[in-house]
C-alpha cells in the first residue's frame, strides 16, 4: 500500500514487535488490530511459531502486564479467574486475583481444557468482568487475549463450541516462517533474546486513547451495506450450514476501523473489508458436512462470498 | 492408426489446397505437363505422410525431378545419361543469368526446374504449418485470394475452384482447430469426441455451402474495377487512349471518336416547348471502325414553309401534334429540330435544303441560296405514342417490307469488325424473337454494372482497335458515342437496321412561359448527344437510348400485350424537376377541392417510396451507419464533451460524476474493472498500464468522496487536472 502513511505510534509499536519476530508482518498486524478495536483473537497453530514471544513483545510495547495460563484437562476455573481464600490472620475471606486479572494474556492450548474452564474464560471475554463467590470483579483495561489452539492432536482436546467460537474477532494462523527467515531466528538464538531490552511504545492509557479514536473512523452507508451483503451471503451460500451472525457484521465493522485507523486513514474502504472478512467471519461459519468431504474450507467460502459480492463505486441514491 | 488417418487427411487437405494454386497456371500459362507436377506435390505429400526419412525423400524427388525434366524438355532417354551433362551445363549458364538478372534468358530446362523447387518449398511449408503449427488460416486465405485475384483479372473462372477451396480449407482448419484444442486441454482424442467435433463441422460446412451455391447472387454493385486500372495504366501509354481527339459541343465530323470530352456550358439555343423532349441534327450511316461518316449525300431544296420530308412517322402510328419555338444563341444554319418534325416556321423567308440520308436539314437565304443562321424559327412536329404489340411484330428483315438495298446501308460494318462483338451480340439477345425485345435487351445491357459513363479518360482506338470493340470489352468506359455507336454496331451485327443520331438532349429546365402553357428549356453544348434508331418496317425509325444515365422520353404502350406490363412506360425526363414542380401545382389546386383521405395519403406515400427508394434507402443507410459509427467511437466524443462541461463547472462534487465516467471510459478503453475488484486495486492496475500514478491518487480522492464523504476545499482544481490526463489517455 504505497499510498498509505500507517499511523506513527502503530507503526512503532509494529517495529517493535518485528525485533523480536522475525517475518509475520501481517499476524502482528492483526494482532494489534484486535487489541485496538477491544477484541480477541484465536491463533490456530502448532507450538513452536512464536506465538508467545509476539504476545509478550505485544504486551511490552503497550506497557502492559502480560499473564500466561496453560490450559491443561485438570486446570479448573478457580485456577483461571481467581479464588477467595480463608486467611486466618485477618478472619476472612480474601480474593487472590488469578491469571486472568492482567491486560495481555496468552491462553495457551484453550482446546486441553474442560469446557467449564473454557466458559470461564469466554465469559471474561466477552463480559470484561468475573464474578466468584457473588462478588463481580472488573477485569483491567485494557483486556485482551490471544487463545492458541493446537490443530494437531484430537486426543484428549475439548474443540470451542462453534457459539463460542462467536466470541474472538479474528481467527488466524501462525504459520512457519520462511527459509531465510529462519536462519535468521537461528542467528538471533545465539545471542541474548532482545525482548528484555524492548521499550515500550505507548503506556495503557495512550493505548485506550488509540482504541477511543477507532472508535470514530467513519463508516459510510455504502461501506455497512457492503459488509452486511457479504454476511447476508454467507448466511445464503449453499454448503453452509450456519452462516456469520449479526455479531460477525459489528466484529467485521470493528476490525476494519482498526485497520483503516492503522493506516492513517479516518474513513473505512472496501478493501479493508475484503482483507479482513476471512480472518473475521472464517471461525463464525459452519461448513455442511457435504462441503468438508469436498476439501472446502470456510476461508475459501468467504473468498468466494467476497467475490460475488459488487464492491460500491457510487454513492447511494437516497 | 488412428494417428495415421488423422496425418493422412491433414495431407491429403494440404494436397488439394496446394494444387488449387497449379490449376489456374495450366489454364493461364503456357506451361504443359501439369500432370507432373500435380504428381510431384502428391509424392511429397505421401512420402511426409510415409514418414520416410529425409535423405531417400530427397532422392527420390530429386530424381522425379531430373525425370520430369528429361521427359519435357531432352529428346534423349533419362538413362542415356549424356542428356544430364546438357541440363547441368544448363543450370551453371542460368544461374550466372541469375545472378546478371537476366530474367529473360533464363531456360526453359531451367523454370521447370525451379518450379519444381518452388514447389517442393511449397509443400514443405504445408507439411510444416499442418503437422507443427498446426496452423493453415494464413495458406486458406491466400489461396482464397490467390483464385479470387485470378478471377477478376485473368479469363480464369474461379467458380467451382472457390467451392473447393472453401470446403477443404474450412474442413482442415476445424481439424487443426480440434487437435489443438486437444493438445492444449491434454486430452487424449478418441473417437467419440472425434464424431461430436467432425459432425457439427460437416454440417457446418454442408450448410454454408449449399446455402452459398443455392441463393441469388447480385450482380456486383459497383462497376469492374479492371477496365479503370487498365485506363489507369495505360494513361499516356501506348494505347493512344486519352491522348489528342477531345471534343467540344456539336462537330459535324464523327469519322474518328474517341478521347475526352470536355464539358462547355455556352447555351446552343432556348426552346420554348410543352414538355421536354431530344433535339435532332443529323443521322449517320456507314460505321467505318473507328467512327460515323455518311456513305453518300442527296440534297433537295424545299420552300421554307414546306412539309419536311424528314423523320416521318408512319399513318398506323398514333400521334399527337405539338410546337415549340427556339431561340438561337449560336449562329448555326443547320435546323435543329424534334424527332417527328413536320413544318418549321421562320420570321423571313428562307428555303431548306434537305440532306435525305443524314436527315439534315440546312437553311438558306431565299435570295442567294447562302447558308444563313436564323435567330428563331418555331416547329411543328407530331409526338408518337408506339404500341409494344407492334413493335413487337418484327422478328425478321422481310424483303417484302424492307428494300434490300435500303437493309443493307443500315446494317453495314466494317469487314475488320471483330467476331466477339456478334457473339456478344447474339448471347445479349439470345433469349429475345423479335427486334423490338432485342433492341430492348441490347439497351439494358448498357446500363449494366460493367460501364462506366465518364467524360474524360475515354480511350482513342489505336491503329488495329474498333472504337466499339475496344469500348465493350475493354475501356468500358465512355460517353454517349461510345454507348450508342456500339448498340448500333451490337443490332447491325444481328441484321437490325440501325443509325446513329446526333443532336442534343433536352437542356436544363429553366422556367414556365409566360401563359404557363410551354416549359422554357436551355440547350447547351454540354447538352451534346448521341443515339441510337433503330428501324422497324411498320413503324418507322424509333430512338433509344443506351447512353448510361440518360433517358429519352419514348412513349411506349405496353398495355396490349397480353397484360404483363400494365401500364404505359413513360420513361422519366432526366430532369424530373420541372414536371414535379408542376405536378405539385396541380395536387395543390385539386387539394383545395378534394377532402383529405388517407389511402390518397398512403398513396403518395408509397408513390414517393417507389420514386424515390434509392434515396431512401441511401439515407437509411446513411443515418444508420453515422449511428453506428458514433456508437462505435462513442469512447472518442463523449468525453471530449465532459471535458467541456466540466471545465465549464468548476465543483468539488464533480468528481463523483467524473470518476464514474472515467470508469467507463476505462472499460470502453479495454481495461475492465471486475465487479469485485476495488477501486484502489483497479487503480493500481490501471496505473500499471498507463505507467503513471494518476489514477491511484485519483482514486484515492474519490474514496474520501465516497467512503466519508468529506472532500478538501477546493480539490477540484487538481482533480481536474489527474481526471483530464487520464480521459485524454484513453483518447489517444
Amino acid at each position: 500500500m504505497a499510498l498509505e502513511n500507517m499511523n506513527p505510534i502503530i507503526e512503532k509499536i509494529l517495529l517493535n514487535i518485528e525485533k523480536v519476530m522475525i517475518g509475520k508482518r501481517n499476524v502482528a498486524e492483526l494482532s494489534l488490530i484486535a487489541l485496538l478495536a477491544e477484541g480477541h483473537v484465536l491463533l490456530e497453530d502448532v507450538p513452536g511459531v512464536g506465538k508467545t514471544m509476539m504476545v509478550r513483545a505485544l504486551a511490552k510495547s503497550v506497557n502492559a502486564n502480560f499473564r500466561r495460563i496453560q490450559f491443561t484437562p485438570d486446570l479448573l476455573p478457580s485456577d483461571v479467574t481467581g479464588i477467595s481464600i480463608y486467611n486466618p490472620k485477618e478472619m476472612e475471606f480474601q480474593f487472590r486475583p488469578g491469571p486472568l486479572m492482567g491486560n495481555i494474556i496468552l491462553a495457551d492450548e484453550i482446546n486441553r481444557t474442560s469446557p467449564k474452564t473454557q466458559s470461564a474464560l469466554l465469559e471474561g471475554m466477552e463480559e470484561a468482568s468475573v464474578t466468584i463467590d457473588g462478588v463481580t470483579h472488573r477485569l483491567e483495561k485494557p483486556f485482551f487475549v490471544m487463545a492458541t489452539q493446537n490443530p494437531i492432536e484430537y486426543e484428549g482436546t475439548y474443540p470451542l463450541p462453534e457459539a463460542q467460537l462467536d466470541r474472538f474477532l479474528l481467527k488466524m494462523k501462525m504459520g512457519y516462517p520462511e527459509v531465510d527467515e529462519e536462519i535468521e531466528v537461528l542467528n538471533r538464538a545465539q545471542k541474548v533474546p532482545p525482548i528484555e531490552d524492548l521499550h515500550p511504545v505507548v503506556d495503557l492509557e495512550g493505548l485506550q486513547s488509540l482504541q477511543k479514536e477507532i472508535k470514530e473512523v467513519y463508516v459510510d452507508q455504502t461501506i455497512k451495506r457492503y459488509i452486511v451483503d457479504i454476511v447476508n451471503l454467507t448466511r445464503k451460500f449453499h454448503s453452509v450450514y450456519l452462516g456469520a451472525s449479526p455479531r460477525g457484521s459489528i466484529a467485521l465493522m470493528k476490525a476494519a476501523q482498526a485497520y483503516a485507523f492503522m493506516y492513517g486513514r479516518d474513513y473505512v474502504i472496501p478493501d479493508d473489508i475484503q482483507y479482513l472478512a476471512p480472518f473475521v467471519l472464517s471461525h463464525r461459519i459452519i461448513l455442511k458436512s457435504e462441503a468438508k468431504f469436498e476439501g472446502l474450507t470456510a476461508e475459501e467460502i468467504v473468498n468466494r462470498v467476497i467475490a460475488r459480492i459488487p464492491v460500491p463505486v457510487q454513492r447511494l441514491v437516497k | 492408426m488412428k494417428r495415421d488417418f488423422q496425418s493422412f487427411t491433414l495431407y491429403m487437405f494440404g494436397f488439394l489446397l496446394l494444387w488449387e494454386w497449379l490449376r489456374p497456371v495450366e489454364q493461364l500459362t503456357t506451361t504443359d505437363h501439369i500432370e507432373m507436377f500435380v504428381i510431384f506435390i502428391l509424392l511429397s505429400f505421401t512420402l511426409a505422410f510415409l514418414r520416410m526419412k529425409w535423405i531417400w525423400q530427397t532422392i527420390i524427388k530429386l530424381w522425379f525431378i531430373l525425370f520430369s525434366v528429361n521427359m519435357f524438355h531432352y529428346e534423349e532417354g533419362f538413362f542415356q545419361f549424356s542428356w544430364i551433362t546438357f541440363f547441368t551445363d544448363d543450370l551453371t549458364t542460368n544461374f550466372s543469368r541469375i545472378v546478371a538478372r537476366n530474367w529473360l534468358g533464363l531456360t526453359n530446362e531451367f523454370r521447370t526446374f525451379l518450379l519444381f523447387i518452388l514447389l517442393w518449398l511449397m509443400a514443405y511449408l504445408v507439411h510444416y504449418w499442418l503437422l507443427n503449427r498446426k496452423r493453415i488460416f494464413i495458406f486458406f486465405f491466400m489461396t482464397l485470394i490467390y483464385i479470387t485475384v485470378l478471377d477478376t483479372f485473368t479469363l480464369y473462372s474461379a467458380k467451382t475452384a472457390i467451392v473447393r477451396t472453401v470446403i477443404v480449407g474450412f474442413a482442415v482448419l476445424g481439424m487443426l482447430t480440434y487437435y489443438r484444442i486437444l493438445a492444449r486441454e491434454n486430452i487424449s482424442g478418441n473417437s467419440f469426441t472425434v464424431r461430436k467435433w467432425i459432425r457439427p463441422l460437416v454440417i457446418m460446412i454442408t450448410f454454408s455451402v449449399i446455402v452459398g451455391i443455392i441463393s441469388p447472387k447480385f450482380a456486383p454493385i459497383w462497376p469492374d474495377p479492371v477496365p479503370y486500372l487498365k485506363a489507369a495504366g495505360n494513361k499516356g501509354g501506348e494505347d493512344g487512349v486519352g491522348k489528342g481527339v477531345a471534343k467540344v459541343g456539336y462537330g459535324t465530323d464523327d469519322s474518328r471518336l474517341g478521347g475526352s470530352f470536355i464539358g462547355d456550358d455556352s447555351v446552343v439555343f432556348r426552346a420554348e416547348a410543352a414538355e421536354k423532349n431530344y433535339w435532332k441534327v443529323e443521322t449517320k450511316d456507314h460505321y467505318t471502325g473507328k467512327g460515323w461518316i455518311p456513305s453518300e449525300s442527296t440534297l433537295s431544296r424545299i420552300g421554307g414553309e414546306d412539309l419536311i420530308p424528314v423523320s416521318s412517322i408512319p399513318s398506323n402510328v398514333e400521334t399527337r401534334d405539338e410546337n415549340a419555338s427556339l431561340f438561337m444563341f449560336m449562329d448555326y444554319d443547320h435546323l435543329i429540330y424534334p424527332a417527328g418534325i413536320q413544318r418549321v416556321q421562320f420570321q423571313r423567308n428562307y428555303i431548306l435544303e434537305i440532306d435525305s440520308i443524314k436527315e439534315k436539314v440546312s437553311i438558306l437565304n431565299g435570295f442567294d441560296s447562302a447558308p444563313i443562321a436564323p435567330d428563331s424559327y418555331s416547329v411543328e412536329y407530331k409526338v408518337p405514342k408506339y404500341q409494344a404489340t407492334e413493335l413487337r411484330e418484327t422478328v425478321a428483315a422481310d424483303p417484302n417490307q424492307i428494300d434490300a438495298e435500303f437493309l443493307a446501308r443500315y446494317t453495314q460494318l466494317p469487314d475488320n469488325l471483330p467476331d466477339r462483338v456478334k457473339e456478344l451480340a447474339e448471347s445479349i439477345t439470345e433469349k429475345e424473337t423479335n427486334w423490338f425485345d432485342k433492341a430492348k435487351a441490347v439497351e439494358r445491357h448498357f446500363g449494366g454494372s460493367g460501364f462506366t459513363y465518364s467524360q474524360s479518360d475515354v480511350a482513342v482506338p489505336g491503329e488495329n482497335d474498333d472504337y466499339v470493340d475496344q469500348f465493350l470489352f475493354e475501356t468500358k468506359i465512355g460517353y454517349c458515342d461510345n454507348f450508342s455507336t456500339s448498340m448500333a454496331v451490337l443490332l447491325r451485327s444481328i441484321g437490325i437496321p440501325t443509325r446513329w443520331v446526333k443532336g442534343y438532349t433536352g437542356g436544363e429546365f429553366l422556367k414556365y412561359s409566360e401563359d404557363d402553357s410551354k416549359q422554357i428549356y436551355e440547350i447547351t453544348n454540354n447538352n451534346a448527344h448521341s443515339w441510337v434508331e433503330v428501324y422497324f418496317p411498320n413503324q418507322g425509325w424509333v430512338p433509344f437510348e443506351p447512353t448510361k444515365g440518360f433517358t429519352n422520353s419514348v412513349s411506349i404502350d405496353f398495355t396490349n400485350n397480353d397484360g404483363t406490363t400494365p401500364a404505359v412506360e413513360t420513361t422519366a425526363p432526366m430532369a424530373p424537376k420541372p414536371q414535379e414542380s408542376l405536378e405539385e401545382d396541380n395536387s395543390k389546386t385539386e387539394k383545395t377541392e378534394q377532402t383529405f383521405s388517407f389511402s390518397n395519403f398512403w398513396l403518395s406515400i408509397k408513390t414517393f417510396f417507389n420514386q424515390e427508394w434509392k434515396w431512401v434507402f441511401v439515407l437509411f443507410v446513411a443515418v444508420i451507419g453515422t449511428t453506428g459509427l458514433m456508437y462505435r467511437l462513442r469512447g472518442k466524443w463523449i468525453p471530449r464533451i465532459y471535458l467541456l462541461q466540466f471545465r465549464l463547472r468548476k465543483r468539488d462534487e464533480n468528481i463523483g460524476k467524473a470518476y464514474l465516467i472515467l470508469l467507463e471510459q476505462l472499460e470502453r478503453y479495454g481495461l475492465k474493472r471486475n465487479e469485485d475488484q476495488t477501486l484502489r486495486n483497479y487503480a493500481r492496475y490501471i496505473d500499471t498500464f498507463f505507467a503513471s500514478r494518476e489514477m491511484s491518487k485519483l482514486t484515492e480522492r474519490y474514496e474520501q468522496y465516497l467512503y466519508h464523504q468529506k472532500l478538501p476545499e477546493g480539490s477540484w482544481k487538481d482533480t481536474q487536472e489527474l481526471w483530464e490526463n487520464l480521459i485524454k489517455k484513453t483518447i489517444a
